[in-house]
C-alpha cells in the first residue's frame, strides 16, 4: 500500500514530484522518497510526511524523476526501507506498490549470485533483479523481471543509462497513465494528476510502459505493442481541495446532500414510478438469483451488511456478506449466485481477488465503485459507480452513503423485478429517496447539537454503540468511525447480544450511544436500554424526530428528521459520521490522516 | 487586484429563508446572490478572492468548492459587529490596491469594471434609490464624496452607498483604530478620511440589486430572469410547448401536455407534468417535481420542492425541501405586512413558504402570508395568518 508517480516532461521533476505526492499521501505516509536523473541519479528519502520531505530536500536539476510515498508492509519504518529503492552499483531505480510474494526465493538467489541488499523490503528484490537483467535496454529488462515475479505491483523504473525514459509495469496494483502536452506521467491515482492533466490511459495488469516526454508505448509480456485508448476524467482539481473546510472529512460530509442527488439522478423518476439501473445491471438482476454474497473489506464490509438487512427485507432472497480477504479462500461459490463487490477505490486487493475466484466459478459479478475505469470495473460483468467525486478523508464519508444508496436501488429494483414489491409500494419508496438530500441536509443543520452531544465523550476511554436489525450495522459503522479517528476505543454490538458477553466490559463510565427506530424492534430496544441504565453508564439515543417517548429512558437524544423507515439509515449514517468527527476534533486528533491508516489497501 | 466580499450576515429580516442558509446564498433566477458578485469580479479578471465568512459558512464554502479556476481563501469573522470589523479580517491577505464588496447586492460587471479602471486612490459606488433612508445615504460634491450618513432620520438625496469601494492597502490602519474606539462600520472610516481631506471619487453603478425582505426575492428573480440566456437540456417529451426563452436543466423531465411561457427557469433533475402550466418569470431549483395539472407563475420555486396535482402557485416563494400535496391554492392579491413597526402594502403578492415544511392536500394561504420553516399544516386548512417557524397546523 503506497502511492507512486513518475514524471517525464519539461517542469522541474523536483516540484512536480513533491506537488502529486501530496495528493497521494491518502495511500500511506510513513515515509517518502524521491529519484531525479539530471547529470546524475540522485536520490533522496525521509521518514514521516511529505511536508517533512519537501522541507528537507536539497534542490534537485532534472526533468524526469520518480516518487513515492510509503505505508510500510515489508520492513520497518526507515529511511533504508522507503522508496526509490536502488540496484547495487545505482544504475536502477525503482518505485513500488505491491507485494512480492516470492521475493525471499528471489532474494536469496540473488545473494548467492554475491548482490548486497541494503534493505529489508520486496521492492529491492525488484531493483536488484533488474539490473541483473540489464542489457543495455530498460524495457527489455523489466520485461524479463515481471516474468520472474510472483505477487502484486505497479513499478515505476529509471535507469542512468537511459535517462530519457520511464518505464511502468503493473499486476493487480493500480497504474495509470497521464497524457500531456510534451510531458507524461505515470501515477497510482488520476487525482493525483489533475492539477497537470486530465487525459489518461488506463494500464492492464501484465502490461508495460515506455514513456518519453512525447511518446507513450505500451507492450505485453511478449513485447507486442497494444494500442490504448485515452479518456478524459471529469473530476476537477478543486475536488481533492478543502475549499475553507478545516479537513477533508468535514468538507466530503457536507457534500452528502450532492452526492445523495448524483446518485439518484437520471436513476429515479417520481412520475414515471420507476427505478432504472444501467442495461447490463438489470440484465444481471433479471437472472434466476438464488443468493447473493456481498463481497468486501472495511467500511465498504459495513455497508454490505447494511445491504443485506435492505435486500433481504424487500427480496427475500438470501444475503451473505464475506469479508473479501476470506471469502477468496473459503466461501462457497457457483453459478446461481450473484457476487456483489463493493469497493470505494476499486482498487482493493481482496476485494478483486475474490472477484476473480467468483468469476472462475462461474458467478456473476456486479461491483460498486467510485472510481470509473479501475479494475473492478474492468474485470466484473457489470459496474455502478457511485459518482461521489475523489475522497481524500482516510474515514469513508460520501463514498459510504453513496454505496448504501445504490444497495437501496437494487434492493428495490430486484423486488420489483421478482414482483415482491407492488408499483403502489415502490412509488412510496420513490418519494421517500427523492427525499433523502433534505433529511441529511436537516441533519447537517443542527451539526451543532451534535457538537454537544460530543463533548460528552470527549474524555471517554470507551464508548459502545447498540442497534437491531439494519441499526446493528450502523452501530458497527458508528464504532469503526469513532475509533479510526479519535482513537477511543469504541465496539459495536447487536443489542439483544449484550447480555451474552459484553456486558462484562460495561462500566459505570463506559457511555452507550444506541440507534432506536419505530419499527418491531422499539419496544425491545427500550428494554435494552434499561438493562444498559440499570448499570450506570449513560445513554445517548438517535432517534426520531417524533419520538415522545425516548426522552424518558435516555439521558442524551440526537433526532433525525422525519418518521424511521428504512431509509432513516442514511441520516443516522450522517450523524454518526458528524458525532466521530466532533469527538476527534475536539481531541484535537489529525482527522483526516489517521495513524497507521491508509485511504484504499491496493496490498492483501 | 484582489477582491474581499463580505458574507458573514445573517439576514435576520429575510427569515423564515435564511434560518437555515446565509443571506448570500439566497437563490435568484436560481444562482446565489453571492455567485453574481463572484462572476462580476471574475469577469473583470480577478482571480483571487477572499470571501469573510460567518453565519452557516459551510453553506457557501460547499456551494464553491469548484468554482471557475477562482482562488477563494475564506477568512472567518465569528461576530459579526460590522463592515469595516468585517474587513479587518482580511487585513493579512491584502498588499495593494483592492476593491471590496457586500455579498449580498447583485452586481453587474459593468459597474465593476468602472470601478477597477478608475486612476484614484479612492472610489465608491453609488447609486440612485427611491428610499435612502433604509440605506448609507451619500451627499457628493463635484463628483468627490462629501458625506456618507447611515439611515439619515431625515429626507436627504438620491443617491445611496453600494458598500462597493476600491481602497488602498492603508485602509486597514484608520479601520483598526476606529475600530479600538468601538466604531465598527466601513461607512465611519470613509466618513473619517473624507473629513480628512482625501478625495473619494463617486462613481454610479448600471446594476445594483439588494434584497431586503422576502417578497423582494420575487420581484428580483423577474428582473435578473430576464439576463439569463436560454437553452434546453434534459428530457422534453412529444407534446411539449415551450415559448419565449426557457433554460432546462440536464437529467430535468418535462412530460408531455406542458405548457411554458418564458422566461422560466427550470433546475436539474426536475421531473414536471404531464400537463403542467408554467407561465413568465418563474423560476423552480433543482431536484424538484411539479405534478400533473398545476399551474405556476411569477414565482420562485426553490431545491427539492414537491408539488402535487392540481396546485396554483402564483406570485409566490416556495423555499427549498418543501412538500406540498395536491390542490394548494397561494392567493395572490394585495395586502399589508407588517414589519419591523411599520406597515407595507404589497400588490399581487401570493404566499411566502420557509424551508422544509409539510403542506397536506387542499390547504389554500392568503395573499401576502409567511410561513416559517418546517411548519406542518393538515389537510383542508384556510392559512390566514403568517405562521412562526416548527409550528404544527392541526
Amino acid at each position: 500500500m503506497c502511492g507512486i508517480i513518475g514524471y517525464n516532461g519539461f517542469r522541474e521533476a523536483n516540484k512536480v514530484l513533491i506537488d502529486c505526492l501530496k495528493r497521494l499521501e491518502y495511500r500511506g505516509y510513513d515515509s517518502a522518497g524521491i529519484g531525479i536523473i539530471g547529470k546524475k541519479l540522485q536520490i533522496f528519502k525521509e521518514v514521516g510526511e511529505i511536508s517533512k520531505l519537501e522541507k528537507e530536500i536539497p534542490v534537485f536539476d532534472g526533468d524526469i524523476g520518480i516518487g513515492h510515498t510509503r505505508w510500510a508492509t515489508h520492513g520497518a519504518v526507515t529511511k533504508e526501507n522507503a522508496h526509490p529503492q536502488l540496484s547495487s552499483n545505482k544504475k536502477i531505480a525503482v518505485i513500488h506498490n505491491g507485494i512480492i510474494d516470492n521475493f525471499n526465493f528471489l532474494k536469496e538467489d540473488l545473494e548467492k549470485k554475491g548482490v548486497k541488499f541494503s534493505s529489508q523490503t520486496d521492492s529491492e528484490v525488484i531493483a536488484q533483479l533488474i539490473n541483473e537483467n540489464y542489457k543495455g535496454n530498460l524495457r527489455d529488462a523489466v520485461i524479463s523481471t515481471i516474468k520472474q515475479l510472483k505477487g502484486s505491483y505497479a513499478i515505476v523504473v529509471v535507469c542512468k543509462e537511459e535517462p530519457d525514459i520511464l518505464v511502468g509495469a503493473r499486476k493487480e496494483s493500480p497504474l495509470v497513465i497521464g497524457v500531456g502536452d510534451n510531458e507524461n506521467f505515470l501515477a497510482s491515482d488520476i487525482s493525483a494528476l489533475l492539477k497537470y492533466t486530465n487525459r489518461v490511459k488506463y494500464l492492464d495488469d501484465g502490461e508495460i510502459c515506455v514513456l518519453s516526454k512525447t511518446s507513450i508505448e505500451v507492450f505485453n509480456e511478449n513485447k507486442k505493442e497494444i494500442t490504448k485508448k485515452e479518456d478524459i476524467i471529469d473530476w476537477e482539481l478543486k475536488d481533492a481541495e478543502k475549499s475553507g473546510f478545516p479537513h477533508f472529512m468535514l468538507k466530503e460530509i457536507f457534500e452528502q446532500p450532492d452526492a445523495i442527488n448524483r446518485v439518484l439522478l437520471g436513476r429515479v423518476s417520481e412520475i414515471d414510478r420507476t427505478i432504472k439501473l444501467h442495461e447490463k445491471v438489470e440484465e444481471l438482476l433479471n437472472y434466476d438469483i438464488q443468493s447473493i454474497h456481498i463481497i468486501a473489506c472495511g467500511t465498504s464490509y459495513y455497508s454490505g451488511l447494511v445491504g443485506k438487512y435492505l435486500i433481504e427485507q424487500l427480496t427475500n432472497i438470501p444475503v451473505f456478506v464475506e469479508l473479501a480477504s476470506e471469502y477468496r479462500y473459503f466461501g462457497t461459490k457457483n453459478e446461481k449466485s450473484l457476487i456483489i463487490g463493493v469497493t470505494q477505490s476499486g482498487e482493493t486487493a481482496d476485494t478483486l481477488a475474490a472477484l476473480r475466484e467468483a468469476k472462475n466459478a462461474g458467478s456473476r459479478t456486479l461491483v460498486i465503485t467510485n472510481v470509473m475505469g479501475s479494475t473492478a470495473t474492468r474485470i466484473s460483468d457489470a459496474y455502478i459507480l457511485t459518482q461521489s467525486g475523489p475522497e481524500i478523508g482516510v474515514a469513508a464519508t460520501k463514498t459510504f452513503t453513496s454505496q448504501i444508496l445504490i444497495l437501496l436501488l437494487i434492493a428495490f429494483k430486484l423486488a420489483a423485478l421478482k414482483n415482491k414489491l407492488g408499483a403502489d409500494e415502490l412509488s412510496k419508496y420513490i418519494f421517500r429517496l427523492k427525499e433523502l438530500p433534505r433529511k441529511v441536509r436537516e441533519v447537517l443543520d443542527h451539526s451543532d447539537k451534535i457538537l454537544d452531544i460530543a463533548l460528552q465523550l470527549k474524555n471517554v476511554k470507551s464508548v459502545f454503540f447498540i442497534g437491531r436489525g439494519i441499526n446493528y450495522p450502523l452501530s458497527l459503522e458508528g464504532a469503526l468511525k469513532l475509533k479510526e479517528i479519535s482513537y477511543i476505543h469504541a465496539e459495536g454490538f447487536a443489542a439483544g447480544e449484550l447480555k451474552h458477553g459484553p456486558f462484562a466490559l460495561l462500566t459505570q463510565i463506559t457511555p452507550v450511544i444506541t440507534i432506536v427506530t419505530r419499527d418491531n424492534t422499539y419496544d425491545k430496544m427500550i428494554a435494552n436500554i434499561g438493562e444498559v441504565k440499570a448499570r450506570g453508564p449513560e445513554v445517548i439515543a438517535i432517534a426520531d424526530e417524533n419520538d415522545t417517548e425516548i426522552e424518558k429512558h435516555a439521558d442524551f437524544v440526537i433526532r433525525f428528521p422525519g418518521s424511521s423507515s428504512p431509509l432513516s439509515c442514511i441520516p443516522i449514517i450522517v450523524i454518526l459520521q458528524l458525532l466521530a468527527y466532533h469527538v476527534a476534533n475536539l481531541r484535537g486528533c489529525s482527522i483526516d490522516k489517521p495513524r497507521n491508516l491508509a485511504k484504499s489497501v491496493t496490498v492483501e | 487586484m484582489k477582491a474581499v466580499i463580505l458574507a458573514a450576515g445573517e439576514g435576520k429580516r429575510l427569515r423564515p429563508f435564511t434560518e437555515t442558509i446565509p443571506k448570500v446564498m439566497l437563490p435568484v433566477a436560481n444562482k446565489p446572490v453571492l455567485e453574481y458578485v463572484i462572476d462580476a469580479v471574475k469577469n473583470n479578471g480577478i482571480n483571487d478572492i477572499i470571501i469573510v465568512v460567518g453565519y452557516k459558512k459551510e453553506v457557501i464554502m460547499e456551494h464553491f468548492k469548484n468554482y471557475k479556476g477562482v482562488k477563494i481563501t475564506y477568512v472567518v469573522q465569528d461576530k459579526q459587529l460590522g463592515t469595516g470589523h468585517a474587513l479587518l479580517h482580511a487585513k493579512s491577505h491584502i498588499k495593494e490596491t483592492f476593491i471590496v464588496l457586500s455579498g449580498d447586492n447583485i452586481i453587474d460587471n459593468k459597474s465593476i469594471s468602472k470601478l477597477i479602471n478608475e486612476d484614484s486612490k479612492y472610489s465608491i459606488l453609488i447609486k440612485e434609490h427611491p428610499n435612502p433612508s433604509k440605506y448609507g445615504a451619500v451627499f457628493i460634491e463635484k463628483e468627490k464624496l462629501r458625506e456618507i450618513v447611515e439611515k439619515p432620520k431625515e429626507e436627504v438625496g438620491k443617491f445611496i452607498s453600494t458598500g462597493i469601494y476600491k481602497l488602498p492597502k492603508t485602509i486597514f490602519g484608520i479601520i483598526g483604530e476606529l475600530a479600538s474606539q468601538g466604531i465598527y462600520d466601513l461607512s465611519s472610516t470613509i466618513q473619517s478620511i473624507v473629513d480628512k481631506g482625501e478625495k473619494i471619487n463617486t462613481i454610479i453603478a448600471d446594476l445594483w440589486r439588494d434584497i431586503v425582505y422576502p417578497w423582494d426575492l420575487i420581484h428580483l428573480n423577474e428582473t435578473m430572469i430576464q439576463r439569463t440566456p436560454s437553452s434546453l437540456g434534459g428530457t422534453i417529451e412529444k407534446g411539449v410547448t415551450i415559448k419565449n426563452d426557457v433554460s432546462i436543466g440536464r437529467d430535468t423531465t418535462i412530460y408531455s401536455g406542458c405548457y411554458i411561457v418564458g422566461p422560466v427557469i427550470i433546475g436539474e433533475g426536475c421531473e414536471i407534468g404531464p400537463n403542467v402550466c408554467i407561465f413568465p418569470s418563474t423560476t423552480i431549483g433543482n431536484n424538484s417535481v411539479v405534478q400533473p395539472f398545476s399551474q405556476v407563475g411569477n414565482t420562485v420555486i426553490m431545491n427539492d420542492v414537491h408539488i402535487g396535482s392540481g396546485s396554483v402557485i402564483k406570485n409566490s416563494v416556495i423555499g427549498r425541501g418543501c412538500i406540498i400535496e395536491n390542490n394548494f391554492s397561494s392567493i395572490d392579491g394585495s395586502s399589508t405586512i407588517e414589519i419591523e413597526g411599520e406597515f407595507k402594502k404589497l400588490e399581487k403578492i401570493g404566499a411566502m413558504i420557509g424551508e422544509d415544511c409539510n403542506i397536506e392536500s387542499n390547504v389554500i394561504v392568503k395573499p401576502g402570508k409567511i410561513i416559517g420553516r418546517r411548519c406542518n399544516i393538515t389537510s383542508l386548512k384556510i392559512i390566514g395568518d403568517n405562521i412562526p417557524s416548527n409550528t404544527k397546523v392541526m
